[in-house]
């Protein structure tokens, strides 16, 4: 596999700065309002909590036209003398540079772990470059323990709206739980630690023409640190909050980027994940506190409508893909009033356990398999706003392990059906 | 007495001659035409179990090969249905190169328009197969794309767009067979301008009160969307 050539520039800087102890990348594309503040965030994390390490900035850009560059270079550097007692020993350098390769987060992240093999980096991090709640101590958080736990790859644990993250939460999560035994909350949260020589794990495989490269990187490191024996940890961060997201970005597109990502990771590790039974927790760094979250606007009755239209027209590729008995299931949740409207979570855990087989059978396009489940998908997360609306954010949380329990104790089914 | 005999005895000679020469040419052409069935059905044989081998019989179910030779009243299975037309091609084949062996002029001409005709019966056929699969799999994509939409007519969209593709890919086909192909051209032009004009004189005219019903059910949904989801899916 090739490596990264960096433009001159870059290489000169490399050249001077020689060694570093800490990387800190942030993607970027277009975030010129909001970077600044990710910047000073992390200046100040680095000052405060790892002042006699050598550290680097990273932004690496996908060719932003709003000046994203212009901004990493140009914020000025955090008084220090407001926030510490003590002077930082070592300057902190920054890098700032548009990637090549193809357009995708992925391909960003990728010229940070060359970087930090380059540097021969200890410990790495990357935050999004559109994080407003971002504050000092997610930088001690995510590194101290790369650094001084011994910890090879550091998930973030956000406190969250109880409706927020709901792919996460009904998907991502309960499948990875369930297929290789560790219980990362956020296995897709985007702010990542992780040791320079998991970087340079990554750095041997050959993903880097493909979707990982454009879309797929948050749940790939997750589950390519988990699934080859690496030390992970998690730390509590707090709320994330970031810029709106487009409004134009449409949640089937979301949903086929996420979804194909980890259906893909299953192809290439099944022998790692069918013989694990049961999941165990991660260590977890972090004082965890509640903090107070803006109200969420849900509108379910839009959400199973679009769930009753593919029951109408998507009869026979779900009948496919879930069989004659799911299928009669899902018909009868059809007829449901939005009152009484209740999606199993065994069914759901069918569902998703089917269409990670018809993705392996290949039974359809992986675009439209995946695409097919959006209204299953909002029939689920409509049914979950409709029973946890009343309830408090750890009890609705317990819905969640509830839910992921279903998903250990059938993933029989899965194996089973995975030929 | 010896002219009279001479007379009856001259043409014989002469049909004994010519078939002494077109005998060899009869044996050839026998023996091409048998080595030719007996190779065609050796391919059949093989080509069916490489075809079971490779589970072309679920992948034509998956990409509904099998259900349109049903509605064809096609029975067999899908790998043995392509092993006959190759076996019958090869046949054809051969028995028109048997037919070039005769060496007889009017049969030549015949054979040299038929080969001359094959590539054109291939590509035909290419294209239906291609845009048979690919009529398929954009309709099945607009069929997903208008139900997460929320768009209500989705299965009638898709299905409209399947069936103009269809007539598209038919009328190509056509126009490669070259089977009056202004005749195909103008009543391509006719059914898809007709189609067009139909569904406007039908919507505007015929369906005034279903358009309104239609703009009316739009903007009702559009109001109960204001009240839009702020949900953070990932």
């Amino acid at each position: 596999m090739s490596d990264i050539t960096f433009r001159t520039e870059v290489h000169e800087q490399l050249g001077k700065i020689g060694a570093a102890d800490i990387i800190v990348g942030i993607p970027s594309f277009n975030n010129a309002r909001t970077i600044g503040h990710v910047v000073r965030a992390v200046q100040a994390g680095l000052a405060k909590y790892f002042p006699s390490h050598r550290a680097v900035i990273v932004n690496s850009d996908g060719g932003s036209s709003d000046g994203t560059i212009d901004v990493v270079q140009n914020t000025a550097a955090v008084d220090f003398s407001a926030i510490l007692l003590h002077h930082r020993v070592e300057p902190i350098s920054r890098i700032a540079f548009p990637y090549s390769g193809i357009p995708g987060k992925g391909s960003a992240f990728r010229s940070i772990f060359e970087i930090a093999k380059t540097l021969d980096a200890k410990a790495c991090v990357v935050v999004d470059s559109d994080l407003r709640s971002i504050t000092p101590e997610w930088i001690e958080l995510l590194v101290k323990p790369v650094l001084s736990g011994g910890f090879d790859y550091v998930a973030p644990l956000y406190h969250r709206h109880k409706f927020d993250g709901t792919i996460t939460n009904s998907i991502v999560y309960p499948l990875t739980r369930a297929l290789y035994g560790k219980r990362v909350r956020q296995p897709i949260g985007g702010d990542f630690g992780f040791s320079g020589r998991l970087a340079q794990f990554y750095l041997t495989k050959d993903v880097w023409e493909s979707d990982v490269a454009r879309f797929g990187i948050d749940i790939w490191m997750t589950t390519t640190a988990m699934a080859n024996g690496f030390k992970i940890a998690q730390s509590f961060l707090g709320a994330k909050i970031h810029d709106a997201k487009d409004p134009s970005s449409d949640l089937s597109n979301m949903l086929y980027q996420v979804v194909s990502a980890a259906f893909d990771l299953m192809e290439g590790y099944a022998n790692t994940w069918a013989p694990i039974c049961g999941s165990e927790p991660v260590t977890t760094f972090g004082f965890e506190y509640t903090v107070g979250l803006e109200h969420v606007n849900v509108n379910t009755a839009r959400m199973l409508n679009l769930f009753r239209e593919g029951l109408k027209n998507l009869r026979e590729i779900w009948l496919e893909i879930l069989g004659a008995g799911d299928f009669k299931e899902v018909e009868r949740l059809g007829a449901l009033t939005d009152g009484e409207f209740c999606f199993p979570i065994g069914l759901w855990t069918r569902v998703i356990y089917d269409y990670a087989i018809a993705f392996h059978q290949k039974k359809l396009p992986a675009e439209h398999l995946i695409k097919s489940l959006t209204p299953l998908y909002l029939g689920k997360t409509a049914s979950f706003i409709l029973a946890a609306k009343d309830m408090e954010g750890p009890e609705a949380e317990a819905e969640i392990e509830k839910l992921c329990m279903e998903f250990e104790n059938n993933k029989d089914y899965l194996v089973t059906s995975w030929k | 007495m010896m002219d009279f005999l001479n007379l009856i005895l001259e043409p014989l000679q002469e049909v004994f001659l010519t078939f002494k020469v077109f005998l060899p040419n009869l044996l050839a052409m026998i023996v091409i035409v048998i080595v030719g069935i007996v190779l065609a059905r050796i391919v059949r044989i093989i080509l069916i179990k490489s075809l079971t081998a490779i589970n072309f019989d679920s992948w034509s179910d998956r990409m509904g090969f099998t259900t349109l030779m049903r509605k064809g009243d096609l029975w067999a299975k899908p790998s043995a249905t392509l092993g006959a037309i190759v076996f019958w091609l090869l046949v054809i084949v051969t028995l028109m190169i048997g037919l070039s062996a005769l060496n007889i002029p009017a049969i030549g001409g015949l054979v040299e328009q038929f080969f001359g005709y094959v590539p054109r019966v291939f590509s035909a056929a290419m294209i239906l197969i291609i845009g048979y699969v690919l009529a398929g799999f954009i309709s099945q994509g607009v069929l997903i794309a208008a139900v997460n939409s929320g768009y209500h007519y989705s299965k009638l969209l898709a299905k409209a767009i399947r069936t103009l593709l269809m007539v598209l890919i038919l009328a190509m086909a056509m126009e490669q067979l070259q089977i009056a192909p202004s005749i195909v051209l103008a009543a391509f032009s006719i059914i898809f301008g007709g189609i067009v004009v139909a569904l406007s004189i039908s919507f505007g005219v015929g369906g005034i009160d279903a358009a309104r019903r239609m703009i009316e059910q739009e903007t009702l949904e559009k109001g109960a969307a204001e009240t839009k989801d702020d949900i953070e899916h990932v």
